[in-house]
């Protein structure tokens, strides 16, 4: 599967956010979107998974060719994207793991009931989230740490062809940043998926090694490259790149 | 008689419109006029052959409504015409309603469950009738010896006289308000129930008597007692009590149905299936063994099966001597067979087994190819080489004789002939031996037959082929596992298989090539020989006789009509299954045709107005659960109370979805030291409709509690108010009661109230009020369809959540019907 976007334009309440962006991701591929708070990342995001209150004013997403505009968020999901969201909502009542079952059949055919039970089991394991999952309410009294781990579990569980993962890393102490980026590496890789890592710390790209690097800033891809892009914003800071 | 598959279809549809196409006027055994005077009230007591006391009580009733004005500080009830009400309906044995009369939303509640017209007419009518009498009558049985009752009133009047009098309306007497007076006067039907002292009733009663169209009446009247230290749960359902069980229909456990499923219906067709239900189901089960009881099948009383009536289709020659009457083989074959409820079937009516149409040809399989699998099927095996790091191999094994060798060179050569390598040797005990490791041969074995004994099963595509090379296959299968016996210069074929599910594939196969095989099981048996245990597993028997129709089997195009040699009774406690399936609405249950069964609810009157009373003595404790899903066309106006002695519980659980008028506030009325109360409320309020429900804590001796947790979910229009009343009298110290209501609203135009009516004599009570009105968040609904849910699905999520921690406490069936309903109810809601 091949992700474009194209000069896409993304106002909120008249002020536009995310200001001709262009971004081409395809499966396989690790792409990292580095940018400082209020640099219109989650709102890049959020658009292209397709939140209703976002509509762009112009541009284009699609996936392998075709316009992804008019479809609803599930539609896209079905396609092959998921977002890893940077808060993700609590739903009181709904279990978790229930949540999962439902998702999983909703984007693929035959789920085996058993056999999905023991994916989330050794996931949630790999994840070292330590209670048990089974009759928790999704997201429900998750403490911040959990909610990042329990995204990236979904994303091994449903495994989608392009994940972008919003700030998976914020929030979360050293050792389960490690743990955290250990796991996105292992499912890429396992089940082919193409990454867009979204993060304002170099932390967890300790743990990753991104093909493609691209720094935002007033909604706008103001550079990109290699890993190398991530140790000049190491030393120089985001000025260094919006005064170019 | 129809020829082809075209003209077969067809003439299904004939029959099916027949069954279903009435429109009859409707004709009540009796019915009183239109309206409600005091000859009404007299009439009603009199045709139920009343007491003196109880008509007392009756008019007693009758006046204090007629002197009440309705009441107008809640919902708007303005639309009731009582003089436009038929306050007693017998009725007879017609059915009732035109499709014309049945409301939109009805109508529309149809579509939505994928009901065909035709049926909707069915279960639109007053048809729908629930044998309330096999509930009682078995629960009767089991708790008699402990010495409970548990009856419909009008019977307890008449058995129990001293009991109603004592207790009739001291709960809620016809005074209390203007439909508690109403109900007094003209109630019919409802619930009588006495536990005596200390007795626990461990399964939940429950009553359909609802669809029951004689005892529904809309003015039931329930009564429950429980003495003291007694404990019994009540149930009352608006649940279709009418499901299948069955383990095959085609070859597939019904539990593992799966909605999308594709299966074949009664006219041979495939449709996929488009729901599925579970409902736990207590009480008869009959098991209906046709001449080949190998296809046996068990199903509740009311589905219904396709049928030809035995007493239909007889000679009209005298009867023999302890003979069934003789059927005429014309008579039968010019029979339209019908759908008839399982417990109008009888010994010696004609069930239809249905041997499927579909076709779909596959080159893959030429004749060599089917040989072999014959052959496989009969005595071939995969299995593993351990010696040769796992390598796969196929082998066959024939039998010693000279007959079974040239069988066994015979397949050496097709194997061959296919371009595959296989070698042929014979054991040390001399048995033919052909094995392969040929890649190609043991997929094809694989792949289409399965590789054990017991789980040899035939692919789907093998199922679909045209029925001559389906015959191919069948005649190696035969060669190679059947034997042929001759009677009566015929032959017998008759094969055995350890696995049920080929069993019946072979039989299927035969019923495409015009053959009915009789199916009959020999239960395996563990014997000992010589010391050594030896375990035969059942073996399935498929016999049929080459030339002739079996036996009283009937063939009709693509139909056997199969006479019912036995009907047994079981009583089942468990959960039950059926589906439904788009178009034909029916399904083959062991290869017999079937019709899927559920019965919406639907009144045509407009007013429901019930009383239930509840005593709980000291120590006891009642817990009273109701599900209503009314039409959208209903005033449902129920007066509910409890009164609680010392350390007596009383939980209410009160579940609203549909009507169009809800008002109802179950009610403890916390009368000993120590009792508690406790109420339970969920409301949904869609398009026009108004859920008014709470609840009534009556606080009048000390130590005493209560509990009232309400969640109502209103969307569209919809309206959904919590009215809540707290009374604490002087005299009770030491109270403690929590309130809690939270509600939802979907949409702009949804509407929720809260109503809190509070009147504390005491300073020392501890009192808690919560209330929250949530919206669904868009960030919510965003969140769960980014992980592929739809719009609807999303919603229906965070409904059921938020409704979690109520419909978690109904027992788990109830839970999952309550929840059924509200996801049946959310889809279109949205926006």
């Amino acid at each position: 599967m091949i992700l474009e976007v194209k000069d896409l334009h993304v106002p909120i309440d008249g002020k536009e956010i995310v200001g001709g962006v262009n971004l081409k991701v395809n499966q396989g591929e690790v792409h990292v979107i580095m940018g400082h708070n209020g640099s219109g990342k989650t709102t890049l995001a959020k658009t292209i998974m397709g939140y209703p209150k976002l509509k762009p004013t112009a541009g284009d997403i699609l996936v392998d060719g075709q316009s992804i505009l008019a479809l609803t968020p599930d539609k896209r999901a079905k396609l092959g994207l998921f977002l890893g969201f940077q808060n993700p909502v609590e739903v009181e009542g709904v279990g978790f793991i229930n949540f999962l079952h439902s998702a999983k059949e909703a984007v693929s055919t035959n789920v085996n009931t058993k056999e999905l039970m023991a994916d989330i089991r050794a996931d949630a394991v790999g994840l070292k989230m330590v209670d048990n999952l089974i009759g928790r309410s999704l997201n429900q009294g998750f403490s911040g740490g959990e909610k990042k781990k329990a995204e990236v579990l979904q994303m091994g569980v449903l495994r989608p062809k392009i994940a972008i993962l919003d700030e998976p890393d914020s929030g979360l102490d050293i050792d389960a940043v490690k743990v955290v980026a250990e796991n996105i590496n292992a499912f890429s890789k396992k089940y082919n998926i193409g990454l867009v890592i979204i993060t304002h710390y170099s932390r967890i790209l300790n743990y990753m090694d991104p093909q493609f690097v691209h720094v935002m800033a007033n909604g706008k891809i103001v550079a990109e490259g290699g890993k190398e892009i991530i140790e000049k914003l190491e030393k120089e800071g985001y000025e260094s790149f919006t005064k170019q | 008689m129809p020829e082809n598959e075209n003209e077969l279809l067809g003439y299904a549809d004939e029959e099916y419109k027949e069954r279903y196409g009435f429109s009859d006027k409707t004709e009540y055994a009796y019915k009183t006029e239109k309206g409600l005077n005091e000859d009404i009230v007299r009439e009603i007591s009199k045709i139920k052959g009343e007491p003196d006391w109880m008509l007392e009580k009756r008019l007693t009733g009758y006046k204090v409504f007629k002197s009440k004005p309705v009441p107008t500080w809640g919902a708007d009830l303005s639309g009731i015409d009582f003089d436009d009400v038929y306050y007693y309906l017998k009725p007879g044995g017609k059915k009732e309603d035109s499709w014309d009369k049945v409301p939109e939303d009805i109508k529309k509640t149809f579509d939505k469950l994928g009901i065909p017209e035709a049926e909707r007419k069915f279960f639109a009518g007053a048809e729908i009738q629930y044998d309330s009498e096999v509930v009682y009558g078995h629960v009767r049985q089991e708790l008699e010896k402990q010495g409970v009752i548990f009856t419909d009133t009008d019977s307890a009047i008449k058995k129990y006289p001293e009991l109603v009098k004592k207790y009739f309306g001291t709960v809620i007497p016809p005074t209390d308000n203007k439909f508690a007076a109403l109900n007094t006067a003209v109630f019919s039907g409802g619930s009588f129930i006495f536990v005596p002292k200390g007795v626990k009733v461990t399964m939940p009663l429950q009553a359909y008597f609802r669809i029951n169209a004689e005892k529904a009446g809309q003015f039931e009247r329930t009564l429950i007692i429980a003495d003291e230290g007694a404990d019994v749960t009540y149930i009352e359902g608006c649940l279709p009590a009418d499901e299948l069980v069955s383990r095959g229909d085609t070859f597939q456990r019904i539990d593992t149905i799966k909605k999308g499923d594709a299966v074949p219906t009664h006219t041979g067709r495939m449709q996929s299936v488009n729901r599925t239900f579970v409902h736990p189901h207590r009480g008869k089960l009959l098991e209906i063994l046709p001449l080949s009881k190998g296809n046996g099948f068990k199903l509740t009383s009311e589905h219904p099966v396709l049928c030809i009536k035995r007493n239909k289709v007889i000679v009209k020659r005298q009867q023999r001597r302890n003979w069934k009457p003789e059927v005429s083989t014309t008579a039968l074959l010019k029979a339209n067979a019908e759908f008839v409820k399982a417990a109008d079937l009888e010994e010696g009516d004609f069930i239809v087994y249905v041997a499927p149409t579909v076709i779909s040809d596959d080159s893959q399989f030429d004749e060599t190819a089917l040989k072999i699998l014959g052959l496989y099927l009969a005595e071939g095996s995969v299995s593993a080489n351990r010696a040769l790091r796992g390598i796969k191999m196929v082998s066959f094994s024939f039998g010693k004789s000279k007959k079974e060798g040239l069988l066994a060179n015979e397949l050496n050569s097709l194997i061959q002939e296919k371009g595959w390598k296989s070698s042929i040797c014979r054991s040390k005990g001399g048995y033919y031996i052909v094995s392969s490791y040929a890649k190609e041969l043991i997929r094809l074995c694989e792949d289409n037959c399965g590789r054990g004994a017991k789980t040899k099963l035939l692919s789907q595509k093998l199922m679909k082929l045209p029925p001559g090379k389906q015959k191919i296959l069948l005649d190696y299968y035969w060669k190679g596992d059947g034997s042929v016996y001759i009677r009566f210069g015929k032959k017998l074929m008759r094969a055995s298989t350890a696995s049920r599910f080929l069993a019946y594939q072979i039989q299927e196969i035969l019923a495409r090539n015009g053959i009915f095989a009789n199916l009959n099981v020999r239960k395996g048996s563990v014997d000992t020989i010589l010391g050594r245990k030896i375990k035969r597993s059942d073996q399935y028997i498929i016999e049929y006789t080459e030339g002739k129709e079996t036996g009283e089997v009937r063939r009709n195009g693509n139909r056997f009509y199969v006479p019912i040699k036995q009907i047994k009774t079981h009583y089942f406690d468990d959960l039950v299954y059926n589906f439904g399936v788009d178009k034909d609405e029916s399904y083959l249950v062991k290869g017999f045709a079937v019709h899927n069964c559920t019965a919406p609810i639907y009144m045509s009157s407009s007013l429901h107005s019930a009383v239930v009373e509840i005593i709980v003595h000291k120590d006891a404790q009642v817990k009273y659960v109701t599900i209503q899903n009314w039409s959208r066309n209903v005033y449902n106006l129920v007066t509910q109370r409890a009164f609680a002695y010392e350390n007596a519980r009383m939980t209410w659980i009160d579940a609203n979805i549909g009507s169009r008028v809800n008002m109802k506030y179950p009610s403890v009325y916390l009368k000993g030291r120590g009792a508690s109360g406790e109420i339970l409320s969920v409301a949904v309020a869609g398009e026009n409709q108004i859920q008014d429900s709470g609840g009534k804590m009556l606080h009048l001796a000390p130590d005493t509690t209560s509990k009232i947790i309400s969640k109502s979910v209103s969307k569209k229009n919809g309206v959904a108010s919590y009215r809540g009343q707290l009374y604490i009298a002087k005299n009770a110290a030491n109270v403690k009661s929590t309130v809690r209501c939270d509600a939802l609203l979907l949409n702009k135009e949804s509407k929720t109230n809260t109503y809190p009516y509070m009147d504390i004599q005491r300073e020392d009570a501890t009192i808690t009020h919560e209330a929250a009105v949530g919206k669904i968040g868009e960030e919510q609904l965003f969140y769960l369809m980014s992980r592929g849910l739809t719009e609807e699905e999303a919603l229906t999520t965070v409904v059921l959540g938020f409704l979690d921690p109520l419909t978690k406490a109904l027992p788990m069936e109830y839970s999952v019907e309550l929840k059924r309903l509200i996801k049946l109810d959310t889809t279109g809601s949205v926006a």
